[in-house]
């Protein structure tokens, strides 16, 4: 069977500027796929060649095994989209938004049972405007439903929402991924990345970095945990390298800047309990007095630092 | 779903109510400058002073020195001309005339019965002038100096002209900019790019657009005519089902004219200061309240070229003139050229984001 979803040596230049610069991935059928990046990364411009609202400069995208150039109508009758910024008409009811948009398509769910699945069978009689943003997020989930679609693209679904809003979204995903659809997401969130996606594309400035588990990911780095060191007085170089067991110093106190967090410093250790010990007897034997220290697995936020070299922009 | 904006809705139907009653409350039948033609068939020194001291009459205005009877004739029925006054050939020779029938030859006055008023005004100082010309020479009857040849005319007033003015106005405002401002809404909330990604059609959403819209556009026409008619007595002579139309013809060219500038337009309120600006000197040009022939320098050739212009002629012929629908195909070929014309532009220039 075709995957659901294939991109190959995507190019997409608007002038000088190349938004999405030769990536390539293919979603299977039945999974959550996610593409994780900062803002500008080049996310939603590949969504968007994918529903075929932009030509590509280089390449092909392909869905369900039809060319989405070629195809788009078949394509589109067979693909649910959640924009990222996009309104409904302001003066019908939910229920009406659904059945209009459902009009457009040859096969349509009913709009009592869409808003029954996401939660907002109350509101059917509602307006856009008096909803919550978790619920008007929901209600673009369900938007997307309409046509009961093979494939949903998501485009940063749960930005701008609260974390309570956000896990309940993450339930309505899955549970649209669990009855059969193909899921393609983007997302800015490490933890949202992290908690349901299958597999994770990472994209910065148009690349494609990274492809694989999200577990996958943070396995391959050396390092399984950071360690967040605030010492009574600054360390010099040596002392800091004496330290290192593990892996590798993230930052120095300079770095992490801000105020009274001088004497702060983040290090990666490795997967060993040796590690750990003979950091902290390494501290003990220099008499370096030990404020404070954290010690948290690595995310995906580590992933994105090592392969990028620069922190993560919100 | 267009039915939902209340607040739209409210300001499409209001604005031609108020066009209506603000114009509705002007005198427009106000006596005025009348215009005259004079033809002497006498050419004699009496005639000569009665034209002078017609001339002398403030409200009168010469006009046409060369023009035969019967083109000034036609000129009194078409409405271009005011009156006209035939100055018989025995005139200025009485004596010969009474020598036969006691009684000098009228002086003809020839007018239509468009104006009333002022009918009986022209009537009256005409009159006393033959009257006061001729008592000079010898006691005259005044009663048999003077024949009016009143021609029957259909009733027209300016109102109703204007009527028909305001009908082409509301809807040319209302198309161009009711439309320009609601793409260019959908097209700043994303709602455009959200059809676009499903397997709607574009042209099915241009007809679906236009389609309401006309509908609207029916509707603000018969409320229009049902004001100016009922409210401040203006009159349709020629058949409604043509004039309802033609009026849906006219729409389907501002609204694409709105398309085309919704292309342009950054935001709705960007849209809506574009279609005024559109709309506002087309609706001066294209002689909505008075007539083109009255503008300065080219600009009554500038008032042909405009989409206004065809259907504003088309709609007078058909309500005021009575004229049959087939009688007036050039100016709807006009409107069909500008629908094609301007479709063609719309689905060129229209972006969906």
């Amino acid at each position: 069977m075709e995957p659901a979803v294939q991109v190959e040596n995507l190019v997409k230049r608007f002038g000088s500027f190349t938004a999405v610069d030769g990536v390539s991935f293919s979603v299977q059928r039945g999974e959550i796929f996610g593409i994780l990046g900062p803002n500008g990364a080049g996310k939603t411009t590949t969504l968007e060649i994918v529903e075929s609202l932009h030509k590509p400069t280089e390449g092909q995208a392909s869905v369900l095994g039809l060319d989405v150039q070629a195809n788009a109508a078949e394509v589109k009758a067979r693909i649910g989209v959640q924009l990222q910024a996009s309104a409904y008409y302001s003066y019908l009811n939910l229920r009406e938004i659904l059945a209009l948009l459902g009009s457009f398509y040859p096969h349509k769910a009913s709009p009592e049972s869409l808003l029954d699945r996401v939660g907002l069978a109350d509101k059917i009689k509602n307006r856009i405007s008096e909803l919550s943003g978790g619920q008007q997020q929901r209600f673009a989930v369900a938007a997307s439903l309409v046509n009961n679609p093979e494939v949903v693209i998501l485009d940063e679904p749960t930005t701008g929402l609260d974390p309570q809003a956000r896990r309940n979204l993450w339930s309505l995903i899955q549970e649209v991924n669990q009855r059969g659809v193909t899921v393609l997401l983007t997302t800015h969130y490490m933890e949202e990345a992290e908690a349901i996606c299958d597999r994770l594309a990472i994209m910065d400035h148009g690349k494609l970095l990274a492809l694989d588990t999200p577990r996958n990911l943070i396995n391959g780095l050396e390092a399984s945990y950071t360690v967040k060191l605030t010492m009574e007085k600054p360390m010099t170089e040596a002392q800091l390298k004496s330290l290192n067991g593990g892996v590798d110093v993230v930052h120095s106190g300079e770095q992490l800047g801000g105020d009274g967090v001088d004497n702060t410093y983040l290090l990666r250790l490795a997967n060993s309990p040796s590690a750990l010990k003979s950091m902290l007897d390494e501290i003990s034997k220099a008499g370096l007095g030990l404020e404070n220290l954290q010690v948290t697995p690595v995310t995906l936020e580590d992933v994105f630092l090592e392969l990028t070299g620069s922190e993560f922009r919100d | 779903m267009m039915a939902r904006n209340r607040q739209a809705i409210f300001w499409a139907l209001f604005f031609p109510i108020m066009l209506v009653v603000v114009f509705g409350l002007f005198n427009f039948n106000g006596v005025g400058v009348a215009g005259v033609a004079v033809v002497d068939e006498s050419g004699g020194p009496r005639a000569e002073l009665f034209r002078e001291r017609l001339e002398e009459i403030e409200f009168l205005q010469l006009e046409f020195d060369e023009i035969s009877p019967t083109q000034a004739r036609e000129k009194v029925i078409d409405g271009n001309l005011g009156y006209l006054i035939i100055i018989p050939d025995l005139f200025d020779n009485p004596s010969e005339q009474e020598a036969q029938t006691h009684e000098p030859a009228p002086v003809a006055l020839v007018y239509s019965t468009r104006n009333p008023d002022r009918n009986q005004l022209v009537d009256g100082a005409v009159r006393n002038l033959v009257s006061d010309i001729h008592s000079a020479g010898a006691p005259v009857v005044p009663s048999r100096l003077l024949t009016a040849d009143v021609i029957q005319v259909p009733e027209v007033d300016y109102f109703d002209n204007v009527l028909l003015g305001l009908l082409g106005l509301g809807i040319m405002t209302n198309s161009i900019i009711s439309i320009a401002v609601r793409i260019s809404t959908f097209r700043n909330q994303a709602i455009l790019k959200r059809l676009l990604v499903t397997p709607l059609s574009i042209w099915k959403f241009f007809a679906a657009e236009i389609t309401a819209h006309v509908l609207l556009a029916l509707v603000q026409a018969g409320i229009i005519l049902a004001v100016g008619v009922f409210v401040f007595g203006g009159k349709v002579h020629g058949n409604l089902l043509w004039v309802f139309c033609i009026t849906a013809l006219g729409s389907v060219v501002f609204l694409n004219i709105g398309f085309i500038l919704s292309a342009w337009a950054k935001s709705p309120a960007a849209a809506s200061g574009m279609g005024n600006v559109v709309a506002f000197p087309m609706m001066f040009l294209a002689g909505t309240f008075f007539s083109t022939a009255a503008l300065p320098w080219i600009l009554p050739q500038v008032s042909l070229v405009l989409p206004l212009t065809p259907m504003l002629e088309a709609l007078r012929d058909v309500a005021i003139d009575r004229e049959p629908i087939w009688d007036i195909w050039p100016h709807l070929a006009a409107l069909g050229g500008w629908v094609l014309a301007t479709s063609v532009v719309a689905v060129k220039v229209f972006k969906f984001r």
